[in-house]
């Protein structure tokens, strides 16, 4: 898992925020326990006071008692009676103030034990003392036992005040020990915290450079996609599906012939600009979009407020954000000119193709129509020839001669104008043929005339290509019939026949080629050739470059030719030497 | 076919090709018998009431007017009562299509009328003396269309 730089930030923060509580706790603790220490030296301060009390107080009362002892003045009864009092208030501050501690309460029960041990002996003496003026023995053995006892009340004072002194001492020393690491401690971690927060700061920075550089590009690409917009005749709006909000980009203003901005971008708003007849469709489409959360490419026709109509199409695609929020991100484009363009293209593609079909309908009918009283004509002639013969005169039969000879060509003219106009039928199948089969079967067709003129006719191994079989071969036949019918008188035609692969770069006329390759079919002949010049011109049709009584031809045969190496998307070109011979060379594209 | 003479039937709407196909028959040494018929409704009334033997050969036009050739071929092709029928096209157009639709609605030969008398009558003795049960199961595309 990779922490995302904002992870990584919250992280910090938190560590620091811990870091701090952390240090809160620590000085609160080790405050607490200051005031405590202080406390228990006031304790002490205020139990050694008070046991010094005790000790001045029974001073006084020894102090007092003999002098009264020594004068039998009551005077001296005074101060003895009232440090009584005292030491008793001093026992009872000192039992509040030891209340906790268990040891010193002993302490304290022995103390009070004493005490009153050396008040009975106070007493006893003063006993004896109001009988008798002068010192007895008893009342010098009791002074006697006075002393004792009160070294007795000094010993269990000083126990007193050692103890109290080893549990300040403790205490301090506690106190000592855990201030002693504390301020170490606190520095220590005020440093981390403070690396750690620098390091928040750098990367916040970074961040919002980063940020910085961010909003310029966005900034650039706002202005970018703008610009885009005006020049496409596009726009872009965003819908808010959850809050079904609208935002429309300034184009999408201009779209519908309006300044950016110009009204609240509303649903409603943006339907009064919809053609009236498109409204319907338009609402189904918003409907769909609403129920499906995608739009599919919807077609409609804004109108302007000055009454320009534009076809508008747009386009929109979900976009789910990871808060839950959905967004129906839009592409709305001004298409007019396309359909303009596309109804323009459309409507003189019809008229081309009832040109096309009315042509072939023409040709078609024409050519058949016209052989059916051709073929009575020529039959009605054999009939006259065979059956009548011998009651025409000799100019009779050169009229039938010529009758026959111009129906003759009639019927050839027409069945080459046939043969043009089926060759020009686009609907023909492609297959993949063998060409040397499509040669031999034309070879076959033209062995009559092949054998009478004697011909020889080589030719390499051709490809197997895909065309369409009866064109490939119908050209077959008229390049060679060609030949042969343009032979040289006394020559015996040659015609050879080549192919190669070429690639379509190294070649003048397919350098504008799609395709990389092309098959060459090369036919020459050693016939009577032609000039140059007629190149282009011979492949015209009803283009004839000799007299009808010197070579029979209608002029369609390599019209016939070059529309059908059109039809194969092929390229024929025609090269001549007056009583040299003629070159037909064939480029048909193919894919290696 | 061990009979005197052979019955062929013709349905031509052109006069002049009714008159070089029965003076072609007169011309042939084979002994036969030609009706013909001028359109297509008239043939079919004729087979339908036939009888008797059927024609041992139709030659069949296909530009005809009310009923056309294609029809009348579809039509006695669906009736197995003239299933033993031979059925030659005989048409001025060779054209492709119309070849192909005989072909695969069961004509046995497709003639191209000759423009010539002699080449007439040498493709009817071709197809008169045809031995139709073999050249009928030897049928395909490449040999249904009469070439001499």
């Amino acid at each position: 898992m990779s922490l995302t730089p904002s992870k990584l930030l919250k992280i910090i923060f938190g560590i620091g925020l811990f870091v701090i509580l952390c240090i809160g706790g620590f000085t609160y603790r080790h405050l607490n326990s200051l005031s405590k220490t202080n406390e228990v030296i006031k304790e002490t301060y205020t139990l050694r006071s008070e046991l010094d009390n005790i000790i001045s107080n029974l001073k006084d009362a020894e102090v007092g008692h003999r002098g009264f002892l020594l004068t039998h003045d009551s005077l001296f009864l005074k101060p003895y009676q009232e440090s009584k009092q005292k030491i008793e208030n001093n026992l009872a501050r000192l039992d509040t103030l030891i209340l906790a501690n268990q040891s010193q309460q002993l302490n304290l029960d022995q103390l009070e034990i004493d005490i009153s041990k050396r008040f009975v002996i106070f007493n006893k003496s003063l006993d004896i003392a109001d009988d008798k003026i002068i010192l007895s023995e008893d009342i010098l053995l009791l002074l006697h036992e006075g002393k004792i006892k009160m070294d007795r009340i000094r010993e269990d004072i000083a126990k007193m005040l050692d103890y109290e002194n080893k549990l300040l001492l403790e205490s301090q020393e506690k106190n000592e020990q855990a201030i002693g690491v504390t301020p170490l401690f606190l520095y220590g971690i005020l440093i981390l915290t403070l690396i750690l927060l620098l390091m928040a700061y750098a990367k916040i920075n970074d961040d919002l450079k980063i940020l910085k550089d961010n909003n310029e590009d966005l900034q650039v690409f706002k202005k970018l996609t703008e610009q885009a917009e005006i020049i496409n005749n596009s726009a872009t709006w965003i819908w808010d599906i959850v809050n079904n909000k609208f935002e429309f980009s300034d184009n999408l203003y201009r779209l519908v012939g309006e300044e950016p901005q110009s009204f609240e971008p509303t649903l409603e708003n943006f339907f009064s600009y919809v053609h009236e007849d498109d409204r319907e469709g338009f609402g189904q489409q918003v409907n769909l979009m609403i129920k499906k959360e995608d739009l599919p490419f919807a077609t409609y026709r804004a109108v302007h407020k000055d009454g320009t109509v534009r076809s508008l199409r747009a386009y929109g695609k979900l976009m789910d954000t990871t808060i839950g929020e959905k967004f129906l991100l839009g592409v709305t484009t001004d298409i007019s000119d396309d359909v303009k363009n596309f109804e323009t293209i459309e409507e003189r593609n019809l008229e081309l193709v009832r040109n096309n079909k009315e042509l072939s309908d023409f040709n078609y009918v024409a050519s058949h129509d016209l052989q059916e009283p051709l073929r009575k004509i020529q039959t009605f002639i054999s009939r006259l020839e065979t059956k009548e013969s011998e009651n025409l005169t000799e100019k009779g039969k050169f009229y039938i001669e010529k009758i026959k000879s111009s129906s003759a060509r009639m019927r050839m003219l027409i069945e080459d104008l046939l043969q043009y106009s089926r060759t020009s039928n686009s609907d023909s199948e492609f297959k993949k043929t063998n060409m040397n089969m499509l040669l031999e079967d034309a070879k076959q067709e033209l062995s009559d005339s092949i054998e009478e003129k004697n011909a020889e006719i080589i030719s390499d191994s051709l490809p197997t290509m895909e065309v369409v079989s009866f064109q490939i071969q119908q050209l077959f036949i008229n390049l060679i019939s060609n030949s042969l019918k343009y032979s040289r008188s006394g020559i015996a035609p040659k015609i050879e026949i080549t192919h190669q692969e070429v690639l379509s770069k190294n070649v003048k006329v397919l350098e504008k080629s799609l395709f990389k390759y092309h098959h060459k079919f090369t036919f020459s002949d050693n016939g009577i050739g032609f000039e140059q010049a007629y190149g282009e011109t011979i492949f015209e049709l009803f283009n004839r470059l000799h007299g009808k009584t010197e070579y029979s031809g209608t002029g369609i045969g390599l019209a016939i030719c070059k529309k059908i190496v059109e039809n194969h998307h092929g390229v024929i070109l025609a090269e001549g030497k007056p009583n040299l011979g003629a070159s037909f060379i064939i480029f048909f594209p193919f894919l290696k | 076919m061990n009979k005197e003479y052979i019955n062929i039937a013709l349905a031509d709407d052109d006069e002049d090709d009714i008159l070089f196909f029965t003076e072609a028959f007169e011309e042939l040494r084979i002994k036969n018998k030609v009706s013909t018929f001028k359109d297509g409704i008239e043939l079919m009334i004729y087979l339908e009431k036939l009888e008797g033997e059927l024609p041992d050969l139709l030659f069949l036009d296909l530009n005809m007017p009310k009923k056309s050739g294609m029809e009348c071929l579809e039509e006695i092709k669906a009736n197995r009562k003239f299933k033993d029928l031979i059925i030659a096209i005989y048409s001025t157009s060779s054209s492709e299509e119309d070849v192909e639709n005989t072909f695969v609605l069961g004509a046995n030969i497709y003639i191209k009328k000759p423009n010539n008398f002699e080449k007439l009558k040498k493709v009817l003795s071709e197809v008169v003396t045809t031995n139709w049960q073999y050249h009928t199961n030897s049928l395909n595309k490449e040999n249904f269309l009469l070439r001499l």
